[in-house]
This record gives C-alpha cells, sequence and structure tokens, in this order.
C-alpha cells in the first residue's frame, strides 16, 4: 500500500522534477531505490504541492485540528473541574452521535475564559468558554450551542475557512508543523508559528452562511437528541441581551453574524417546522450537578 | 459574613435582571404555550414585552396589562442592530442589557490578541483526551436523564441565504459548488 502510494507520487512526479540522470521511469526507479534522499526529496516536493490543493483527508484534519485545540488552549486552559469537563463530554458525545460522524474523535471542553463564545477544530474538538457556559439556563441549551460547534466539525467549515485563500499553504506547512512540534524541539518555534497563522481563522471568523447552517443543523441535531431545539432560539436572544460594547463578547460578535440577524435567518429557514419536537428535555437533574445551579 | 454578602448581591443582581424584548411581528397571546390554546389578547408588531417564562417553542410575556404566551421566534432581544424590529427602543433595550448581567467588562477574556500570541499547550490537550466519553457512556448517560433519540431529516438551508448576506463582505462569499 505504502510503496505503490509512493510509487504513484513518483510518477506524478517525473514530469514535474526531471531528474538529471533518468531518461526513464523504470530507470529512474533503479535510481530511486539506490538513493533514499532522492526518494524523499522528490516524494516531500509533491507532497507539498498535493497538501496545497487537495481537500484534506479526516487523519490530517485531526492532526490539524488538534494542534489547533492545542493552541487555543494555550490561549486558555480548561476549566479545572473533571466533573464539568466529564459532562460536557456526555452531553456533547450524545449530541455527535445523532450525526453521520457518531465515531469521530469527539471531545469536548470547557475553557477558562469569562469571554462568551465556543470554537470547533477540525476533527472533533469542541471548546466552550466558561462565560458562554455561565449563561446557559438549562441542558438543551447546552445541546444547542454544542449542535452548533459540533455542525462546523461534520460539514468542515474550519478547515475549509483555514485553507481559503492563502491559508492554503499555511495548512501544509502547519500539518508538517505539527509533527515537528511533538517530535523535534529545533522545529518547536516553526510550529507554533505556522499553527498560530492556521489559529487566525478563529479571529477572521468563517463564512457567514457557514454560521447560519451552522445554527439550523445544530437545532436538527439537538433534536434528534431529544431536545427541545428550540433552545438554540433561547441562547441567541441571551447573546442578543449583551451590550455588543461589552469586552466578554468583542471576538464572538467580531466573527459571527449578529444574534438578531442569526435571529432572523432561523426565523425564515426553521420558523415552526420543529415545533413538533419542541416537547423535548428542557433540562437534567445532571446540569445542576455539573454546573452548581 | 463575605459569602452572605455575596448571595444577598447575586440575589438582587438576578433580581434586578428582567428579561425583555420586541416582538417582530403582531401577535396573538395564547393563555397556554399552545397553538391552539385560547387567546389571551393581542400585541402589534414592536410592542415591547417583559421576558417572564420559557417552554419549548413558547415565551410567556407581560406587555402593559396584558400577558400570555408567544412563539419565542417573535422576539428579539438587544439592540435590534443588523435585523428588523426593536430599533425604536434602543434605549431601554441597552439599559437592560447593561444592567444586573455578571459581564466582566475591562477583564482581559480570550481575546484576538491571547489567540493570536497562544502557543500550543499540548499538556493541555492531553487533559482534554483524558475527559472524552465514548458513544456508549454518553447513549447510557442520556437514557438515564429521559433523553430519547428522534428521526429528524436535516433541513436544507444553504438556498435560502442569498437574502441575508452583503455582497461586499469577502467573508460572505461562498464557497465551492
Amino acid at each position: 500500500m505504502h510503496i505503490r502510494t509512493t510509487l504513484a507520487a513518483l510518477a506524478l512526479a517525473l514530469p514535474l522534477v526531471q531528474p538529471a540522470q533518468a531518461s526513464s521511469l523504470s530507470d529512474f526507479l533503479g535510481k530511486a531505490m539506490e538513493n533514499p534522499d532522492l526518494v524523499n526529496s522528490v516524494v516531500g516536493a509533491v507532497q507539498n504541492t498535493i497538501d496545497a490543493n487537495r481537500t484534506i483527508g479526516p487523519k490530517e484534519e485531526k492532526t490539524l485540528g488538534d494542534g489547533m485545540a492545542a493552541n487555543l488552549l494555550g490561549a486558555a486552559p480548561l476549566v479545572n473541574n473533571a466533573g464539568l469537563q466529564s459532562y460536557v463530554n456526555q452531553v456533547g458525545r450524545w449530541v455527535a452521535s445523532q450525526s453521520e460522524a457518531p465515531n469521530l474523535d469527539w471531545r469536548f471542553g470547557v475553557i477558562d475564559s469569562p469571554n462568551v463564545n465556543s470554537f470547533a477544530t477540525p476533527g472533533g474538538v469542541v471548546l466552550i468558554t466558561r462565560g458562554l457556559m455561565d449563561r446557559l439556563r438549562n441542558e438543551s441549551e447546552l445541546a444547542g450551542v454544542l449542535g452548533h460547534e459540533i455542525t462546523h466539525v461534520l460539514r468542515h467549515h474550519v478547515t475549509r475557512a483555514a485553507q481559503s485563500g492563502k491559508g492554503r499553504e499555511a495548512v501544509a506547512n502547519a500539518l508538517q508543523g505539527v509533527a515537528q512540534y511533538k517530535t523535534d524541539d529545533a522545529r518547536r518555534q516553526l510550529g507554533a508559528n505556522v499553527l498560530s497563522g492556521v489559529s487566525e481563522v478563529y479571529v477572521r471568523g468563517l463564512d457567514k452562511d457557514d454560521e447560519f447552517e451552522a445554527d439550523v443543523t445544530g437545532m436538527v441535531l439537538a433534536a434528534r437528541a431529544g431536545y427541545n431545539p428550540y433552545a438554540l432560539v433561547s441562547v441567541l436572544q441571551t447573546l442578543g441581551e449583551i451590550n455588543p460594547s461589552d469586552s466578554s463578547v468583542q471576538l464572538m460578535f467580531s466573527t459571527h453574524p449578529s444574534p438578531q440577524a442569526r435571529l432572523d435567518y432561523i426565523d425564515r429557514t426553521v420558523g415552526s417546522r420543529l415545533e413538533k419536537y419542541a416537547a423535548g428535555i428542557e433540562n437534567t437533574p445532571r446540569f445542576g450537578a455539573a454546573t452548581g445551579r | 459574613m463575605k459569602s452572605f454578602l455575596a448571595i444577598v448581591l447575586l440575589g438582587l443582581a438576578g433580581f434586578a435582571w428582567a428579561e425583555s424584548g420586541t416582538l417582530v411581528r403582531a401577535s396573538e397571546l395564547k393563555q397556554k404555550p399552545f397553538t391552539d390554546a385560547a387567546s389571551a389578547g393581542k400585541l402589534g408588531s414592536g410592542a415591547r414585552v417583559d421576558i417572564v417564562a420559557r417552554q419549548g417553542a413558547w415565551m410567556q410575556v407581560k406587555s402593559g396589562s396584558q400577558s400570555g404566551w408567544v412563539k419565542l421566534l417573535n422576539v428579539r432581544t438587544g439592540s435590534g442592530k443588523g435585523s428588523g424590529g426593536g430599533i425604536g427602543q434602543i434605549g431601554s433595550v441597552l439599559t437592560t442589557g447593561s444592567s444586573g448581567t455578571t459581564v466582566t467588562t475591562g477583564v482581559k477574556g480570550l481575546s484576538s490578541e491571547q489567540i493570536r500570541n497562544a502557543r500550543p499547550n499540548y499538556n493541555e490537550l492531553k487533559k482534554l483526551d483524558g475527559y472524552d466519553a465514548t458513544r456508549q457512556s454518553a447513549a447510557n448517560g442520556a437514557a438515564a436523564n429521559g433523553l430519547k433519540a428522534r428521526s429528524v431529516p436535516y433541513l436544507v438551508s444553504r438556498a435560502t441565504t442569498s437574502d441575508s448576506t452583503n455582497g461586499n463582505d469577502p467573508q460572505n462569499r461562498r464557497r465551492g459548488p
């Protein structure tokens, strides 16, 4: 399998790279077998070209996403409360289990920031701030928020945003950077810088349409999980009550459509279509136990 | 003593923070949170409401002498920036929005700067990995809390977004096919 991939890469590379002494494919392969460095350099060059252009696969998304999650956790660590962390994983994994990717490596965490925000990283990490957690009234609201972020993962919204424009190269570099960061101390700086470049997507924000899609699909996932899907409407109403000039919402408001615009979109797109599921669960005893409320 | 004071202050803050909103369309007030419940009156578009409670797709509201249930989606909170409804009452909404909340204005949170300057913390990621739930344990937990999975089709939403986007903003451009 691996050899076949390498051969295919070499065949692809031939017309591009034209090794000086290779006059035919078999000739080149013969030389290549004697000279591993040549193989590596050619495969490396091809790999870079591919990385910059293709849709990256699940494994790479996880590698990239875990690096981005490590970066976010470098900005704000996990809340030091094992009960709370396990609780959001119980709820998040249950909601994610209702999706077309129930067996992704889903991980959920509450990060120690008073800001109101939540983040998804490619491959299955979802982080919600303590500031947002504190404003949720019940478990169905949490399910709605997690459903929104789960949708960003399912539909590769963050990956696509990170790959857009100049980000394509940053993604390709990051895939190497992540590996280097873990294995080679001398390259730490490069890995961290490249990751920082890719993580710029959390400052720039996603496509507005992706945010709207995440709201609607998040409501559907919450409904599938047995919750009242309209709880996400209540969350957006809560966000709408926060003074936009408050520092705790600055990043979230600058990277998302306004809560009012999101409610208008849900109004038009969902309206009463999920009302037959509105009698679902609003809250659970475990929500109170985990949040101390 | 200190904690007693804190509790009193929290209580006061909670008491003072009454949620309010504005109707985006004329709405019939229902006596109960059901479409076929008896009418309890009518409110016009733009009417200010105090939010009393929420249930399912419904919200219990008060407006002047009237009270009853309206659809959640008929109500917008906040300044109404960027959408229809509520713009006439910006002043009072902002007052409500900024009073009695526990927001920590001035305290540094997770800002753009912090994300830009962050160094990857793989130890913290390892901790995160350790808290994960298996699919089975999440299903057991859900069942123990009364949750039942339901079959709900996805709603197709992308096709209707063109009127909600601003063509001048590159972030709004649709990607892909």
